[in-house]
């Protein structure tokens, strides 16, 4: 198939558009349209279209607008909820591996001097009962410890941040 | 955009857009569904600036790019595969006497063809307007729809003959 053009296309399709045809139309374009296959093709699919856009119009059922007004909301606050859980969901996570491992690493290093510690439960000595040795000879390192443990707290209050900051906007 | 002004939108442009979706799919089931979740997606999501005609021209690309998805997804014909009597349109219109020549003949054409057809003549989008809706480029939009009308011109012809040797 040939692709060509007419020069009066665009002057007919702008007339067609803003319903100015043919009554709006020079005679000139008319007599056109008359033997030109191009345009008329055009006349005759545009009018066609027009006049099923505009029975649709009529026709078309539509739904309540207030009730896709209240589901795009919901659907919204729920995104938003969403988004505002996943760093308070990650630093939960967080936490929760830092604390098992200061237990396993506690329990690992007591493990290996006999847990002598196990005798506080039956006789509630004071706390000093616990082994406190250090971790660099085979020992828990307590700063160490310490350190993760901080690193935990930290995470924890920067999802409540994040969470307050979220919230806010 | 409070409620009342989407209620107002909403007014104006869903009988468009759901001829549009009924055309395209020839499905008006499908069509009813799409055309919701168009609009869930345009409330949603950041909406561009300049008015009513952008809104309109934004709710058309969703609800084309949701097309284009219904028909990638896994067991569901792709646009150039569907058959063409199987996209015939089955919407409840069909008592007003357009269809009746329109019909038949859109039922012969491809559903790429009648998306470019119904949003140039119906819709009177112009070539660049398509080419953001569909995301086909501006040059291959004016050939295809060369083609495509004049395919439709011919059919449509063809249909108004028919009809008046029937009366």
């Amino acid at each position: 198939m040939r692709f060509r053009t007419c020069s009066y296309e665009k002057e007919l399709s702008q007339a067609l558009k803003d319903g100015h045809w043919p009554e709006g139309c020079g005679s000139e374009l008319r007599t056109h349209v008359d033997w030109c296959g191009h345009c008329s093709d055009l006349v005759l699919v545009t009018q066609t279209f027009q006049r099923a856009r505009t029975e649709s119009d009529r026709a078309a059922p539509c739904g309540s607008p207030s009730l896709l007004w209240w589901r795009a909301q919901l659907r919204r606050r729920n995104a938003a909820t969403e988004r505002v859980s996943r760093p308070i969901t990650i630093a939960q996570t967080f936490a929760w591996f830092v604390t098992v491992l200061v237990g396993v690493l506690f329990v690992g290093s007591q493990y290996s001097h006999g847990l002598h510690w196990a005798s506080w439960w039956s006789e509630f000595v004071p706390p000093r009962a616990f082994h406190l040795v250090p971790f660099g000879s085979g020992q828990v390192d307590w700063n160490f410890l310490l350190l993760i443990s901080g690193f935990g707290v930290l995470a924890l209050l920067s999802a409540l941040v994040v969470y307050l900051a979220a919230e806010r906007s | 955009m409070d409620s009342d002004a989407f209620a107002g939108f909403y007014q104006r442009s869903a009988p468009g857009l759901r001829a549009y979706l009924v055309r395209v799919s020839g499905n008006s089931a499908l069509a009813d569904d799409l055309m919701q979740e168009s609009y869930l997606r345009f409330l949603c999501a950041s909406r561009p600036e300049g008015g009513e005609v952008n809104y309109r021209r934004y709710l058309y690309r969703i609800a084309t790019n949701l097309l284009r998805d219904h028909w990638r997804r896994p067991g569901t014909a792709c646009i150039e595969d569907v058959p063409e009597q199987f996209l015939a349109a089955r919407d409840g219109l069909a008592h007003i006497d357009v269809q009746a020549i329109l019909d038949p003949a859109m039922a012969r054409m491809r559903p790429r063809e009648r998306q470019l057809l119904w949003l140039a003549h119906a819709e009177g989008y112009s070539h660049r307007e398509i080419s953001e809706i569909t995301g086909l480029s501006a040059a291959g939009i004016r050939l295809l729809l060369f083609r495509a009308r004049r395919k439709i011109a011919r059919l449509l012809r063809k249909q108004i003959a028919a009809e008046r040797r029937k009366a």
